[in-house]
């Protein structure tokens, strides 16, 4: 046997024992790598179902499909012990929310997703982390991803409203779409007065050619009392094609 | 007209269960669309011609490198009453334009949104017209696809791949071409191309 095939053969046999030796390694690691995120998945569940027996029962409004198949939400009064601390209240809604509707039909998230955490920051925006499922189960589509994300802000517009914009991460991470289709990488408006949510006016809007702007006023500071997302966008210097 | 049929390569989109593939689909319906709007006289880009899945930045490009374009992107839902379809524009976003008037490249679309939903309220009433049960105008939605567009920019969603068979989507491809075509024919003469102050010398 030529000396080059024996030290292939020679190398090959290494190769196959430390294959062979690394192989039962690798799987009890990605045995207990799967262990570890079922048991987040099973923490956060515990954490949201713990109810603490002095809180109100409070009616809740969660916004599930209308069921039309249009696209559609409709909004169901549930009862739950509602904290009024609104981190804690933030997870109590979208875990019922979660857990779905009587009617499965209407389910407007997938049943396998779990809220992981929920943080809220000062100035109002939520952070929602929720497990892998939400993205790979939600069905792939406009109007389907439009549906979950409207149910989730919709719910959380109607019963917490410290809430006003959501940010949904997907175990931990930002990701660019939910299912290949809707934005996860921006903000959401939840405390809009139906701004974003609800389909908005779409009267034609016949717009006069406004003259060429020579110089580019300041923006005005928003104000309070002025909701920021209200004035449309006028796009300046129109040119003819 | 730049014109996107969504997803491709490894990405197949939606799926029904009779495995009907949106991937698929649209680039039929791209054909389709391509030929209405050429008899109308328009010059059509694709942003894929086979199997291949460019990225969000990349299809919105081309349509980003020349001026007085029109961005249509196709899918097919996974939901929706059967035998309707929808047009979608980017939700509202803030205006994002820095001190010197420029929008940034992911914001691009900004700009255009009120091109946009004239364009898509055009093509909604064309599509209500043809398919019963279409809603009369268009939705909004934050679709990844539109934000980086810097064009009038629409996505066209048919419902639904759970259908049957697969002929039941493949009929409404005239109907959509059309509506395509001829809306946005009736959008020309009304496209003024918006620049954003202090971005040309």
């Amino acid at each position: 046997m030529a000396r080059w095939i024996r030290w292939v053969v020679g190398i090959l046999c290494v190769l196959v024992i430390v294959g062979a030796i690394y192989f039962p390694i690798l799987r009890r690691r990605l045995r207990a790598a799967a262990k570890l995120q079922q048991q987040t998945a099973e923490q956060a569940r515990r954490e949201l179902t713990q109810v603490d027996p002095g809180e109100p029962r409070i009616k809740a409004k969660l916004f599930w499909a209308s069921g039309n198949g249009d696209g559609t939400l409709m909004d169901s009064t549930v009862e739950l012990p509602l904290s009024s601390d609104p981190v804690l209240r933030s997870k109590q809604v979208l875990n019922t929310l979660l857990a779905g509707p009587v009617d499965a039909d209407l389910r407007t998230l997938p049943p396998d997703a779990v809220l992981l955490a929920l943080y809220l920051l000062p100035n109002g925006t939520a952070i929602a982390d929720f497990s892998e499922p939400l993205a790979t189960a939600t069905p792939s589509g406009i109007q389907s991803e439009q549906m979950a994300v409207d149910s989730i802000t919709r719910t959380l517009e109607a019963n917490v409203p410290k809430v006003q914009r959501l940010k949904i991460l997907i175990h931990g991470q930002e990701v660019e779409t939910l299912a290949g289709h809707l934005d996860l990488t921006g903000t959401f408006l939840v405390n809009t007065k139906g701004t974003l949510v609800a389909p908005v006016a779409t009267a034609p809007v016949v717009t006069p050619p406004t003259p060429p702007n020579a110089e580019k006023p300041a923006a005005p500071a928003p104000t309070a009392d002025k909701p920021a997302a209200a004035p449309a966008t006028k796009p300046s210097s129109p040119k003819r094609v | 007209m730049v014109l996107d049929p969504a997803h491709g390569g490894t990405d197949p989109g939606a799926r029904g269960t009779g495995g009907i593939r949106e991937s698929e689909i649209v680039l039929d319906f791209a054909a389709q669309v391509r030929r209405a709007l050429e008899s109308q006289g328009f010059q059509v880009v694709q942003t894929r011609q086979g199997n291949e899945d460019p990225s969000f930045d990349d299809r919105s490009a081309l349509a980003n490198a020349q001026s007085g374009a029109v961005f249509v992107t196709l899918h097919i839902a996974s939901t929706g009453l059967p035998g309707t379809a929808r047009v979608y524009v980017n939700s509202d976003l803030p205006v994002a334009a820095d001190l010197a008037g420029l929008i940034s490249w992911d914001r691009a679309q900004t700009p255009f949104q009120g091109l946009s939903r004239r364009l898509g309220n055009l093509v909604q009433g064309l599509l209500a017209q043809r398919f019963k049960g279409s809603p009369s105008t268009a939705q909004t939605a934050a679709v990844r696809q539109l934000r980086t567009t810097a064009a009038p920019a629409i996505a066209v969603e048919i419902s639904s791949v759970v259908v049957e068979n697969r002929a039941d989507l493949d009929r409404m491809g005239p109907g959509v071409a059309d509506a395509i075509a001829t809306g946005i024919a009736a959008f020309r003469p009304s496209y003024v191309v918006p620049t954003t102050s202090g971005g040309t010398p």
